[in-house]
């Protein structure tokens, strides 16, 4: 699954999770093919992200698990500090976290 | 080698006179007399700022962006004030032309900047500090004085440039050319423009909060935020690594390590909205 602004989705691509409005309103289930009216009225009601099945969309600056580890190491090299070191632990735990969520279902 | 106490003074003058830095909406008189005035209505302030098109649009897109994170689009002024207040809405008026200049000169600033303003947020609900939104407009703001050098003193920013690749730590370089640091630059800067006296305490002490005073839990806040995203690595500032930390910060804001991870988790969805709010403003400008 992927979740992207209003503006990267495209007819054809697929909701994996309901798409609501504004007031919290149910637009559209999961499952389902957008089509371009629906895009259209989603634009009116002021949507502005939407979760799709697969991972249809290269975001260029998305790195993979590998890079942002590399770059966690880096930033912190020379670092001793208690706390800091648990700053990296957590934020190994939560990119590890996002990544694998994002595989599963891409 | 320019004598650094005399650098200083020329700094706070040019800045007092507001020399080579962009000019404030000339809305902003026209604002601040309705504001003062009792009678008038929210509907009067919202049409002032609407008639103003180039303004209403950026307003409205710094209101829409992930760092605020509402839930819903904010299409109008009026939806902006009511979730802004009119304080912040007033600042995000003022700086405007500041931030599209960061964005312009210096993106990766500039994400700093908007990552720190989601994670001040962040931390001022979970600890419950006063205003959030406000909170936020700092964290945008904090880094404020690298602006102030990148534009208004071009030379001397290459020259602290230079002295961090030499090796130099970038407070270090910073008072060595300008005898003063950003952090104090961009107070100094915020106090012409008249604004709120604890978001210039908080931005005067994010790398030192000796300095804050009056408001040492915003001030901590502030501090733990950019330590947080330069942890993360979003963004990307004169700090290859990450920038000095003082433990006092968690103590004064009764943070506990075991809250870093929760934090994170409300950090990283933002992040990754911010992401595509600042690759469309890169995209626009070329
Ligand atoms: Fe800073
Ligand atoms: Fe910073």
């Amino acid at each position: 699954m992927q979740r992207l602004p209003l503006s990267y989705i495209r007819p054809g691509m697929k909701t994996f999770e309901e798409v609501v409005d504004a007031q919290g309103r149910v637009l559209c289930g999961k499952g389902v093919e957008l089509t371009e009216s629906m895009l259209q009225k989603f634009q009116e009601l002021g949507v502005s992200y939407i979760t799709v099945e697969g991972t249809p969309v290269k975001l260029p600056w998305e790195k993979t698990l590998e890079e942002e580890l590399e770059l966690l190491e880096k930033r912190f090299s020379g670092v001793k500090d208690e706390f800091l070191l648990h700053v990296k632990e957590v934020l190994k735990e939560v990119l590890m976290m996002k990544h694998s969520s994002g595989a599963k279902n891409g | 080698m320019a004598d650094p106490s005399e650098k200083r003074k020329e700094v706070k003058k040019k800045i007092r006179k507001l020399e080579g830095l962009p000019a404030l909406p000339p809305i902003i008189q026209k604002l601040n007399a309705l504001i003062e005035d009792e009678r008038s209505s929210l509907t009067q302030i919202a049409d002032l700022i609407e008639k103003d098109q180039v303004i209403t649009t950026k307003v409205l897109r710094l209101a829409n962006s992930a760092f605020y994170g509402f839930p819903r689009k904010v299409s109008t002024v009026q939806q902006a004030m009511m979730l802004l207040g009119i304080n912040v809405l007033k600042i995000l008026i003022m700086t405007s032309s500041i931030f599209e200049i960061i964005s312009k000169e210096d993106v990766g600033l500039w994400e700093h900047s908007v990552g720190v303003a989601a994670c001040a947020k962040i931390l001022a609900e979970m600890k419950e500090v006063s205003d959030p939104q406000e909170i936020a407009t700092a964290g945008l703001l904090h880094d404020l004085g690298k602006v102030v050098q990148m534009i208004a003193f071009k030379e001397d920013y290459e020259e602290v440039k230079r002295k961090v690749e030499d090796g130099l730590s970038p407070l270090q370089a910073e008072l060595e050319v300008f005898g003063i640091d950003h952090a104090e630059m961009g107070a100094f800067l915020m106090m012409q423009w008249n604004l709120p006296e604890r978001l210039i305490e908080m931005v005067n002490s994010h790398h030192d909060l000796s300095r804050s005073k009056k408001y040492r839990k915003e001030s901590a806040l502030l501090h733990l935020a950019d330590l947080l995203v330069h942890a993360r690595g979003y963004g990307e500032t004169t700090y290859v690594g990450l920038p000095p930390f003082d433990p006092k910060a968690l103590t004064i804001l009764k943070v506990d390590p075991s809250e870093i991870k929760e934090i994170y988790l409300k950090l990283e969805p933002r992040l990754y909205e911010l992401k595509f709010f600042t690759e469309e403003l890169k995209r626009e400008m070329t």
